[in-house]
């Protein structure tokens, strides 16, 4: 192994864990600071494989935004959830149904890419990004817009106070 | 320099925009609607609804002049197909735009909800729908699909004081949140299978292939996924009744009908160009969600007691029906998909028109006890949904009988005589629950509490009852008027 | 690929650094500092006043309207740092779909403000 791929390792484990205290953690704060965790790993894991800006995004939009949204939510909410037991009758599902997916992944990666040549990574620079949305994908950065645009009307909608009497 | 470099050299191509012009007039219309609403709020709603309805008609103008387009056959980088497959739809989705726009100020008028707000989210829903039917790269589809899905989840939960309402639409935006996970895995899965986003390049990539690989094939059963619970198909469809039940009766009623009309085209062109490689295998999993839908769609129809649910289930076995002529995998199946579209689009958008008007004020009366005698206190009311009806069941001379027998054949064609036999039976048993509520209508005297209840109407709400009643006749008397289009528009080109 | 790995080695040593600075220090608090708890000195501190009801409160929806705004105009700052590297390389082409892109946006936030959603009142 090089030491990239232990560096990789590593974060992936330490990720792993975080994903898996996420889902069993009985407090949804607690849930939401190892959903911080783990997308961190994921964005560390994107650094090691040398996408750079990917991994910047990853911190500034999910590691930033996303989590501040969800911790936002949950503090909406009335209950003290902070202490109560948050669980229900399913976990047996769940744990079959990850199960499944991830013994559908391990065989779908390795039928895939186990008999392919080991490929030199090459970092992917933030401007050879922006050659790439900026020239080729044009149309879909424009469409962005739009969508958030929509996103925006739609938080209107729902934060407007009732101006009728 | 890494690989990304080598793909992206600053390009100097000709940028046509002619193929993109009615979602540029749909959107530029919003922005408009949404500066008049910012800078001059008015609550009289008319200009609202003329401006929504230049827009729409501005954008079937574009799109009928695309008609004769002869420049390349996909513009901007190979992300717009400039093909008649895109026309057609994009026609269905603006007229069944702008009969939802007739119906929402009538409806939004007598609700009490007219709000600034509407027409915008409404207008980019529609953008929204016709940039999916002319995408031919998976992330311009994906991130129509979110503009679209978007809207319509805040169309859903419009009159969120109406608890109903609010519920619906938030079953509708947590499935559907879950269905877009589902779709962009599978983009994922089709990027790491064939290294290309664009439709033509994954077609290209995958016929090179001696065998299928699994990757590739978890790309089409993510993507089917995705595109299943946006058409409503089973077992995908769980979210249908509650969102039309719950949604304004106008938003149902675009809703209804723009979004299976506009996913499926999405569907058709992604299947029938990126996947036809894989169509071996494909095939045979439409040809199962079709037969379950039907079977599904059609039992639990039967049991409902509420006229939108009722239709609801319905509109759950006509996705049905529509996957047969899908999976039958030939030119026929998909022209004769693309005829039951526009049926069905029609068909739909007026059942719910007459809900809506027949409900008087919202939803107070979509109980189906409510629709006894129905005929007897507003003949024409009566006589247009009888048709709406009919046509749903596959009974001439409607249109969607014509549509159902040309579905049908298609399958029989390429050799799925089991499919077309489930599906016969499962119409006839059908054909009872619709032929209940006509009998209803016209057998069954009204109950007290609904006797003295006034429906009023104006000519906007006519409209979006009659021109579909009258279409749903002509294309069932006259289908060639239609299918002499299809010849030419069904050929998917990129 | 050696230089891109070095040029994050001045970040994981900030990184190692400022853990093990927290760390030292806290272990340093622990070994040094006395440790005589009361009740009175293990409530929350709340500027000396007495802490009343739980530390967990219901917000109010309108901070989540900013915490929306922001997510929006985060997922726009982020086209930003890719515009910025080419924008040369395109010239006029780069300034225009930047422009049309912020002008949408812009125009999402003009709408925001006329609508009153911006006001705390």
């Amino acid at each position: 192994m090089t030491s990239t791929e232990v560096v990789f390792v590593v974060l992936s484990a330490v990720g792993s864990i975080g994903a898996f205290r996420l889902v069993t953690s009985k407090n949804v704060v607690h849930a939401a600071l190892y959903l911080v965790l783990t997308l961190s790993m994921v964005g560390a894991a994107y650094l090691v494989l040398a996408a750079g800006f990917l991994a910047w995004v990853q911190v500034l939009i999910y590691v930033g935004a996303i989590v501040v949204l969800l911790l936002f939510s949950l503090m909406l909410t009335k209950a003290p959830i902070g202490r109560e037991a948050l669980d229900n009758q399913q976990r047996g599902w769940a744990a079959l149904v990850g199960a499944g997916v991830l013994a559908g992944l391990v065989f779908l990666i390795q039928n895939a890419f186990g008999s392919a040549p080991r490929i030199q990574i090459q970092p992917a620079t933030t401007s050879e990004v922006g050659a790439s949305v900026f020239a080729n994908f044009v149309l879909p950065f424009e469409v962005v817009s739009v969508l958030l645009l929509a996103a925006l009307v739609g938080a209107v909608v729902i934060a407007r106070r009732d101006e009728r009497p | 320099m890494g690989p990304l470099a080598q793909a992206v050299a600053p390009s100097h191509m000709p940028i046509v925009l002619r193929p993109l012009l009615p979602e540029l007039i749909l959107v530029g219309t919003a922005l408009a609607l949404m500066l008049l609403d910012a800078l001059r709020p008015t609550p009289d709603q008319r200009p609202f609804v003329l401006l929504s309805l230049a827009g729409v008609a501005g954008a079937a103008a574009a799109t009928l002049s695309l008609w004769t387009w002869k420049g390349p056959g996909s513009v901007l980088g190979g992300m717009i197909a400039a093909d008649r497959f895109a026309v057609y739809f994009r026609l269905v989705i603006l007229a069944a735009a702008a009969l939802g726009i007739l119906l929402s100020s009538y409806y939004l008028d007598r609700a009490g909800e007219a709000r600034g707000e509407y027409y915008p989210l409404l207008l980019f829903a529609t953008a929204g729908m016709t940039l999916i039917t002319a995408a031919s790269d998976l992330i311009l589809i994906f991130l129509a699909l979110e503009i679209l899905s978007l809207s319509l989840y805040l169309l859903t939960g419009f009159s969120f004081r109406r608890l109903a309402s609010a519920e619906a639409s938030m079953k509708y935006f947590l499935l559907g949140a879950f269905s877009s996970a589902f779709f962009l895995y599978g983009i994922a899965f089709a990027y790491g299978a064939t290294g290309t986003t664009n439709l033509a390049g994954i077609a290209t990539a995958l016929a090179s292939r001696v065998n299928g690989d699994a990757l590739a094939l978890i790309a089409v059963g993510l993507l089917a996924v995705g595109f299943s619970f946006k058409i409503a198909a089973v077992p995908f469809h769980m979210w249908t009744p509650d969102a039309y039940q719950g949604a304004p009766t106008c938003v149902t009623a675009f809703m209804s009908a723009g979004t299976k009309v506009a996913a499926f085209g999405a569907f058709l062109r992604v299947f029938g160009v990126a996947f036809l490689p894989l169509a071996h295998d494909w095939r045979a999993f439409m040809g199962v969600l079709a037969a379950i839908s039907i079977i599904v769609g059609s039992v639990l129809a039967i049991a409902q007691t509420d006229i939108k649910r009722l239709l609801a289930y319905s509109s759950i076995a006509q996705a049905g029906f529509i996957l047969v002529g899908l999976s039958a995998g030939t030119q026929a199946g998909i022209q004769s998909a693309m005829f039951y579209l526009a049926v069905y689009a029609g068909t739909v958008l007026g059942a719910f028109a007459v809900v809506a008007i027949a409900s008087v004020r919202g939803e107070e009366h979509t109980a189906l006890s409510s629709y006894a005698g129905l005929a007897r206190r507003r003949p024409l009311l009566g006589l247009a949904l009888t048709a709406f009806l009919l046509s749903l069941a596959g009974i001439p001379p409607m249109a969607g009988f014509i549509a159902k027998v040309s579905v049908f054949s298609a399958a029989v064609q390429a050799g799925s005589w089991p499919l077309v036999l489930i599906a016969v039976l499962a119409s006839v048993a059908a054909a009872f629950f619709y032929i209940r509520v006509i009998v209803l209508m016209y057998m069954q005297d009204p109950a007290p509490e609904i006797e003295g209840v006034r429906i009023e109407s104006d000519p906007a709400g006519w409209a979006a009852v009659l021109a579909p009643a009258f279409l749903t006749v002509v294309f069932g008397i006259l289908p060639g008027l239609l299918f002499g289009l299809l010849r030419t528009a069904s050929v998917v080109r990129f | 690929m050696e230089s891109y790995y070095a040029q994050y080695g001045v970040v994981v040593a900030v990184l190692i650094a400022g853990i093990g600075l927290v760390a030292v220090a806290f272990t340093a608090a622990r070994i040094v500092a006395p440790r005589r708890p009361l009740p009175e000195k293990l409530t929350t501190y709340e500027c000396g006043i007495d802490p009343v009801g739980e530390g967990w409160a219901q917000t109010q929806i309108r901070y989540y309207i900013y915490a929306f705004l922001f997510v929006i105009f985060d997922v726009e700052s982020v086209f930003l740092f890719p515009w910025a590297t080419i924008f040369e390389r395109l010239g006029m082409q780069a300034v225009v779909e930047m422009g049309i892109f912020i002008f949408i946006l812009a125009l999402g936030l003009l709408y925001a403000y006329r609508k009153k959603v911006l006001q705390w009142a």
